[in-house]
Order: C-alpha cells, then structure tokens, then sequence
C-alpha cells in the first residue's frame, strides 16, 4: 500500500468575499510507496505547501483525493499516521519543550507513562535536555527546528511530512535534519518533504516531483531523472612548459590559472582523456580531474525553463 | 482526553499572560472602590457596595471572554499554532470545544476569585452575604459562558476585532430585549412589529442572567427561576457551539 496516493488533487482557494483565486493545485496525481524518500520542488508558490496541507487535512480539496496509507486524509484516522513539521514551526511560546511534547502527547491520545516515555527518547535523540525547562518563546531557529522535529515525532508516525525542513538553518543545522531524515529513512519512516536546498534533496531523496504553477511536471528517481551523460570535465595540471600550454589549451574550450596548476575545461570524457596523455607525455604533473555531470540543481532549472 | 488537553492548555496560556493579571487587578481594584460611590450615597453604604461589586465582576468577566473569547481561535491560525494541533488525530470539534472549554475555566476562576472577594468585602462592611447573592454570581457566570460562545463562534468566523463589536452589540442588545417587544401602539399590524418579535426570540436575553438587583436589596430570588434560567442559557450556549463546531470543520487553515 502506498504511503501518499493523491489522484486529481485540486485546490483552489477563496478569497474573504467568497470570490476564486487563481488554481493553486491542479490534477495532482502521485504516489509514494512505503520506506521511500520522496522529495517535493518548486518555485515558491508552485502548491507544495498546498499539498503538504491537504495531505495533513489543514484545508479541504476543491477536487480530487488524498490518501494516507489508504485512509482519506480528511479522515481524522488518517492523521494517526502522520507526523507533520510546518515550515518555521511555531509552538506555544509559554510552554518548555517538556510541556510541547507532553501537550502533543496527549493529543495523540498517549497515556502519562507512554508521554514520559516518549519525552526520554525524543529528548535524548534531538539534545532537547538542556533546554527542557526553558520556554519556547527564547528559543533560535535551530532549537525550534529541533523541538518541532519532535513534536513530528509524537506517537511515532509511519509518515513524516516536512515542510522546507531545511529553511533558515546555518550548515550544521541543515547537516542534522539531513542526518535524521537519514536515521528515520532507517527506522522505515517513509518521508515526504519539500525543500528548496536542492543539493540535500539529492543527497537524501530516492525520488523527486517537481510542481511548476500547482501541476505536477516531472516525478521520478533522482537516476532516471539526471542525465548520466558528463556535461563538461576540467582538468588540472601542474609545472607544464610554455609550449605545452598552448597545444593543450587548444583542446580545451576554456582554461585559467590558479595556484593549483592550469584549468583546462572540455566538453567530454574523450577528449579530457586524450588531454590527459598529452599532460603525461609532457612531463607534467596531472593534479585534479573532474567529471561535470547534472545536478538536481541543473535539472530542476531545465525543467523550469521547458515550462516557461 | 484531547478536549481537556487543550482546555487545560488554553486555560494555562491564560494565566501565564500579565494582560489577565492585570484585567482582575483592576476588577479586584473597582471592587474595593466601590466604597467610595457609598460614601457619597447616604443610609445606602451595603446596597451600593453590594451592587456596585457584582457589577466589576460582570464588567469584568465580559471584558475577559469578549476580548480573549474573540481571538481564541483566530490566534491560533493567525500564529499558525494549529497546523500541529489539527494535524493530530482529533475531530475540529474537540479543538472548538477544548478552546471553549479553557476560557470557561479561566472566567469561573475569575469569577470565583472576584465573588468572594467581593462577598468578603461586603461581609467585612457589616452587609448581608445571602443566597441570592451567591444566586447573581452563578447567574454572571453563567452570562459569561453564554458571551464566550458567542465569542467563540465569531473567533472561527472573522477578526478578533469585528468578533469583539459584534460580540459587545449582541452583549447590549441581549440587555435591552424588552424594547423588542414591548413597542409602542402604532406599530400594531406592522411587518417591523412582526420582524422586532421575532428578533425578540433570536436575540439572546442576558437580562435572565441579572438579579444583581435583587442581591443589593436582599430580595429574596426562587431557585426555579435561578434553575429556569441556567437552563436557558446551557440551551442557547449548546447551539452556538454547534454552530461553532460547523462553522469551523470546513475552515481552510
């Protein structure tokens, strides 16, 4: 069964006088299959946060349904299911993180002991103890991220559903969300979230869709996706003679100096490797070679462009 | 177990905001004023000091579940507090109801915290504590319940600020219903007597709830109609909240 099952999802929202806005979601129809990580793109305003509400029952569809391990999502069964981290996550800013966690607790319907069990491994795996007593209200962005990751956490759903989980964390911080999609991707969590950092996206997604003006344009794994074909190489070389770095720099269709050595750039693998035997013949020194393929990043911008 | 959850927490968010400390700070200061109106009101010391101090706890508490009531769920999608609390396995009504709940709380503390002082300051003034004047505290409160879920009802319809006008208009209205019905001879056989009749029935009576009154004089008030008018308003309450409930199954949040 699968985890998300959309078919002709649609949404259109309206205004405070009842007038239509523009569609915010068309024909959405996709399918995440159970243990899989699922990456959500798009442009700010393309539907993904639309989506991640009508999966989590925050908003009704205009057309179309949702499903969550079979269950409607409008269903409050479905929602049993689900762990749900909203993009900037906002808590109540008098309660401390043991107060969150044992509120959400009970929402899920988890009896004391369950609550204080659920506190001592949630706490433990995101570092919440130092900060147990302190109110929300003083917390970084990070801490937030980090309490609501376990609020997410609460009643361990089979489905956790990030919004931009990634949004406004420094380096280390985005390094721990991706560590823990990692651990839950593990503990077979199936995990479906949107992001903009498109170089984690690759990193921790099995497959990607990717929404252009709220309709589903391309989904699919991140192989299937990327072209494996190399897009440029760039050699480096090091003490190579004057006349040598003409004859190679005719080869290359762009070179540069730095302190390294010399930067050939070509545009594929045959050549890069006959440049390769002519730094060798020369005498030089062969520092670095890079083979260029399309990133997520690259893609993404294709398709983008091919929607325009 | 989920309604009590966010009872408890909405009753919690209360308490830990100085704006409530500082609402029954000056219910609490009115109170104690309200011997300066007696001295000025010769041989009617305990009547004003009883009147007057049933009246802060009735401002008080309006002024409580108008402007907390209106923002009650308002706030919680404005601060998108409830993206992880409608997410959970709980029907909308419980979280209306839950709401609903944690201010009933709040205004029968504030309510039990202002009557007994008030009782004691009367007592300590040498007036007569009697049941009807425990009857017009019941009666207050159960006032304030009724307003809460009008309250509640418009925080899932529109802006704590229209919710409160609207709110406070239903509030004065609810006070002057006798206008509604008691009209004058020419409006006999007319659609606008025909049309005040009706809003007489729709329009809640908060003037059931007032024997403020009576307390000061130490009438005497019959528990059936204490009884009669508990009723009445669990009645009128049971159906906003339901409309409450509706109103907000199908909200987009």
């Amino acid at each position: 069964m699968d985890a998300v099952y959309t078919e002709n999802l649609s949404k259109t929202y309206r205004s405070q006088l009842g007038q239509r806005q523009p569609i915010s979601l068309d024909d959405l129809s996709l399918s995440v299959a159970e243990n899989e990580v699922f990456g959500f793109l798009g442009r700010n305003g393309a539907g993904k946060t639309t989506t991640i509400k009508l999966l989590c029952g925050l908003i009704r569809p205009t057309r179309g349904t949702a499903r969550i391990f079979g269950e409607d999502s409008r269903r409050k069964e479905s929602r049993r299911l689900i762990g749900f981290l909203p993009e900037n996550p906002y808590f109540y800013e008098y309660l401390t993180p043991k107060e969150t966690l044992d509120f959400y607790g009970k929402l899920h319907g988890l009896s004391a002991t369950d609550r204080a069990s659920e506190w001592k491994k949630l706490s433990e795996m995101l570092d919440l103890g130092p900060i147990a007593d302190q109110r929300v209200r003083s917390f970084s962005k990070g801490m937030r991220q980090r309490l609501g990751f376990a609020v997410a956490l609460v009643g361990d759903p089979k489905l956790l559903i990030l919004d931009e989980p990634m949004s406004g964390l420094d380096p280390l911080g985005r390094r721990a969300i991706r560590e823990l999609i990692l651990k839950m991707r593990d503990q077979q969590k199936t995990i479906f979230f949107s992001s903009h950092v498109l170089s984690d996206v690759q990193q921790v997604c099995d497959r990607v869709g990717i929404l252009v003006k709220g309709k589903l344009t391309r989904q699919g794994r991140l192989n299937e996706l990327l072209t494996e074909r190399v897009q440029v190489v760039e050699v480096v070389a090091a003490n190579l003679a004057q006349a040598a770095i003409s004859d190679i720099a005719r080869m290359a269709t762009a070179n540069r100096v730095s302190e390294t050595g010399h930067h050939f750039i070509v545009a594929d693998l045959a050549v890069a490797n006959e440049l390769v035997k002519m730094i060798h013949a020369r005498g030089a020194e062969l520092v670095d070679f890079i083979a260029v393929r399309e990133s997520l990043e690259d893609y993404f911008m294709r398709v983008q462009d091919d929607c325009v | 177990m989920r309604i009590i959850a966010v009872a408890q927490n909405t009753f919690r968010e209360a308490v830990r905001d100085k704006v409530f400390y500082v609402l029954v700070f000056f219910g609490l200061a009115t109170l104690v004023g309200s011997k300066a109106l007696g001295w000025i009101s010769i041989g009617q010391e305990i009547k004003i000091v009883k009147d007057f101090s049933l009246a802060s706890v009735s401002v008080f508490g309006v002024l409580i579940a108008i402007f907390v009531g209106t923002s009650l769920i308002y706030k919680e999608i404005d601060k998108r507090t409830i993206y992880t609390i409608i997410c959970r396995p709980m029907a909308r009504y419980e979280f209306v109801l839950g709401k609903y709940l944690g201010m009933a709380l709040l205004l029968g503390v504030t309510t039990a915290v202002l009557g007994i002082v008030a009782a004691a300051y009367v007592a300590i003034l040498g007036g007569n504590v009697d049941a009807t004047f425990f009857y017009a505290l019941v009666l207050i409160y159960w006032e304030l319940l009724m307003v809460t879920a009008f309250a509640t009802l418009f925080s899932s319809l529109t802006s704590p600020i229209l919710g409160a006008i609207i709110v406070f208009s239903i509030y004065v209205v609810g006070h002057a219903t006798g206008i509604l019905i008691n009209l004058p001879e020419h409006f006999d056989n007319t659609a606008s007597k025909t049309v005040l009749e009706f809003m007489y029935y729709i329009v809640p009576n908060f003037s059931n709830f007032n024997v403020r009154a009576e307390a000061a004089n130490d009438v005497p008030v019959a528990l059936g109609y204490v009884v009669w008018s508990m009723v009445y308003g669990a009645v009128y309450t049971g159906m906003l909240l339901l409309l409450a409930a509706v109103a907000f199954e199908n909200k987009d949040v």
